[in-house]
């Protein structure tokens, strides 16, 4: 093992002679980390207005009072800031108009009747401009809401047309109620696994240079088989995986040590950033860092020169940083989404999502098993493709 | 530049009494359909110098691939110094040096450090390490240049260090791929004075080119390689033997050629006269004793010469008659 510790550290002090790697490494990702926060920093961080909300309800329904009384109710649960005023029918669309209120909520005549006959009563929902995300927020919870009072009222509806005894008619209504969707607000908890925009920025650049930072270990094989250094190693007395184990140890340790510097800066340098328990960070760093790691071997079997093997790993890199969020948040589901899951880019900010959170390393069970998967499945593709034969 | 000197500090394996240096038997590497080398067998004995003459691509390349255990043969045995060598064996690269016909050196690294990286992985240490490098540094001609970075030195100083990380151990086999390709004539002169240097100081060497003048003046015994097979073998004499030995004189002039020709027929060491208009050549067993008594019966018979050249067979003239094609297609 001494001819390795001889090779890393002889391959460490060239790479640092060679400024690419710094650049690579740290200056540019930090460098695009900062513009990319001046330019689109809190752009995707959602704010939620306050907003006013105007209701008009027939007087003489006493049933119509519940949406009035469920609209009053939201910010007890939430924290939204919601402002609820009276008004009659025809002044709501004026009010919206005129944004003295950013919605209104009509609710019309015969709301008892339409839900005490089982039916789905309907209300009106007149969004402002300024309405914004609160506004659909508000709709969506009134909405949910009158599902489970109809709900309700229709099991109720039923047990009476099957002449049920009436205290039973009552906790069938209740029971059904309970049955429908019932709104749900949840903030900040570690199954969210979401960054915020300076956060998102400083990792999926990092995950995305990691990709160029690795090659300058594994993928030096490749520079030293066209300069002929490779046969010259290969024909040292020691084993020739040993030179592999070489090169993948400076690979790993290069994208430490610019994980470990890209993290630390970003969360100087940006006001907002903060990934949580830094040892289920550096869990999740030793584990992104060993899966694209392996990713160069595959690429370093695959490449004839250096110049393939640096045009491959730079469409290897933008991709899987882009798809992993290195310029914007990218969410999908479906097979898309499984695929996307896959790249260890993707599992590398969606860790620190969980860890940002509040997560720590027993939350990253997800993540760690896919990020251990695409490390075996590289490996093992590596080994299986065939070896080149002109080691001169 | 200095030449390179070899300085054995303990006798290799190979200097023991009939062991050879280098016994390769049989040696046959495929890639796919093609066969790159077929059916090749070598032995270099301590202190000689083996060349391996043949045109790119006719396999010189892959056999030293599988005697630096690079590449393992798909049939045949090599060993070193009398050690069985693979791909696996860590004991039978002890005993070569390889210099790559690439400049194999990390031009970051200066002349210093790369042979100090090199040494180390040879398993020198201390003050052994040091001393060995210095020594090197000294052979090579670069004690002044030893702490610049190498990609900064002229090609000639490349190529020596090249060269001197192959040395570094004092193996009982350098193994030379090419050493004077793309180098100017000054440099490869000093290149070629460096292997005279190590062969004589009792280095076996293995020598690969394509350039017939290299082989024909460094070499003890030659293999001419051609589509992956051993040609022939043996000292040059030996293989000028094979074009039967007959050098040509040319006679170039005017005159009475007819009758010229007619009269250098007659000579007992003249086998073949052809005329052309203002020249004669003939094919001779031994030009430098017939030249005289050639030129002496063209000019009684009445051809007034104006040049007289002489031609010996060499190694281009053995590759085109085993191969039908000159060294260099």
């Amino acid at each position: 093992m001494r001819n390795v510790l001889t090779m890393v550290l002889y391959d460490l002090r060239q790479k640092l002679k060679d400024g690419s790697v710094l650049a690579f490494a740290v200056l540019v990702p930090l460098a695009l980390m900062s513009v990319m926060n001046l330019v689109f920093g809190g752009a995707t961080n959602v704010e939620l207005k306050p907003i006013t909300v105007a209701v008009a309800v027939p007087a003489d329904d006493e049933l119509a009072a519940v949406v009035p009384q469920v609209l009053g109710s939201i910010p007890e649960v939430s924290g939204m800031r919601i402002t609820v005023t009276e008004a009659t029918p025809d002044e709501i669309p004026g009010r919206v108009e005129d944004g003295s209120a950013g919605m209104g909520v009509l609710v019309p005549e015969g709301f008892s009747t339409a839900l005490l006959g089982g039916e789905g009563p309907e209300v009106e929902v007149i969004l402002g401009d300024d309405a914004g995300i609160t506004g659909q927020v508000v709709t969506s919870i009134l909405g949910t809401t009158l599902a489970q009072v109809t709900a309700g009222a229709q099991a109720a509806d039923a047990a009476v047309a099957l002449e049920a005894p009436l205290d039973q008619v009552a906790s069938i209504a209740q029971a059904a109620a309970q049955e429908a969707p019932e709104p749900q607000w949840r903030e900040g908890e570690t199954a969210s696994e979401q960054l915020n925009a300076e956060e998102s920025v400083v990792a999926g650049q990092a995950g995305m240079f990691l990709l160029f930072t690795v090659g300058f270990g594994v993928l030096a094989l490749v520079t030293e088989r066209g300069q002929g250094t490779l046969a010259r190693l290969m024909s040292m007395p020691m084993p020739h995986w040993l030179i592999t184990v070489a090169k993948a140890l400076v690979s790993f340790t290069l994208g430490l040590a610019s994980m470990t510097v890209l993290l630390s800066a970003g969360t100087l340098m940006f006001g907002d950033v903060d990934f949580g328990s830094p040892i289920a960070v550096a869990v999740l760093v030793v584990l992104v860092v060993t899966a694209t790691t392996s990713l160069m071997f595959i690429i370093a079997k695959v490449a004839r020169t250096a110049e393939q093997a640096s045009i491959a790993q730079a469409i290897i890199a933008i991709a899987l940083g882009m798809s992993g969020g290195a310029f914007f948040p990218v969410t999908s589901t479906g097979l898309v989404g499984s695929l996307l899951a896959l790249n260890p880019v993707k599992s590398f900010t969606s860790g620190l999502g969980i860890t940002a959170g509040g997560g720590g390393v027993g939350d990253l069970g997800g993540v760690a098993l896919t990020m251990v998967g695409f490390t075996v499945v590289s490996l093992l593709i590596a080994w299986l493709l065939p070896s080149r034969k002109d080691a001169l | 530049m200095t030449a390179i000197g070899h300085e054995r500090v303990e006798p290799g394996a190979a200097a023991r009494e009939g062991v050879p240096v280098l016994a390769a038997t049989g040696l046959v590497k495929r890639f796919g359909s093609l066969t790159a080398v077929d059916d090749v067998s070598l032995q270099i004995e301590p202190g000689e110098t083996y060349g391996l003459l043949g045109p790119n691509g006719a396999g010189k390349t892959t056999i030293i691939s599988m005697i630096a255990g690079l590449l393992g043969p798909d049939a045949g045995t090599i060993t070193v110094a009398g050690v069985p060598m693979s791909t696996a064996s860590v004991a039978a690269r002890r005993h070569i040096g390889l210099v790559p016909q690439d400049l194999a050196i990390y031009p970051e690294l200066s002349a210093k450090d790369n042979l100090t990286f090199f040494a180390r992985l040879q398993g020198m240490r201390g003050s052994a390490l040091g001393a060995r490098v210095t020594e090197v540094l000294e052979l090579i001609g670069l004690t002044d240049r030893a702490k610049g970075p190498s990609k900064k030195f002229s090609g000639g100083m490349k190529r020596r260090l090249n060269i001197g990380i192959g040395l570094l151990h004092q193996p009982d086999l350098l193994i030379l791929d090419e050493p004077t390709v793309g180098v100017d004539p000054q440099s490869r002169n000093q290149i070629l004075e460096s292997v005279e240097t190590l062969a004589t100081e009792g280095m076996a060497v293995l020598y690969t080119t394509h350039y017939m003048e290299e082989a024909e003046r460094l070499c003890d015994r030659i293999a001419i390689i051609d589509s992956g097979r051993v040609q022939a073998e043996g000292t040059r004499d030996e293989l000028i033997e094979l074009t039967g030995g007959v050098d040509t004189i040319i006679l170039r002039g005017s005159g009475e050629l007819a009758a010229a020709e007619s009269a250098v027929a007659g000579i007992a060491a003249v086998r073949h006269v052809h005329r052309e208009r203002g020249s004669l050549t003939l094919q001779v067993a031994g030009a430098p004793t017939a030249v005289a008594p050639v030129v002496g019966a063209a000019t009684q018979a009445g051809m007034r010469l104006s040049d007289v050249e002489i031609t010996r067979p060499d190694l281009e003239s053995v590759f085109l008659h085993l191969t039908g094609k000159a060294l260099r297609d």
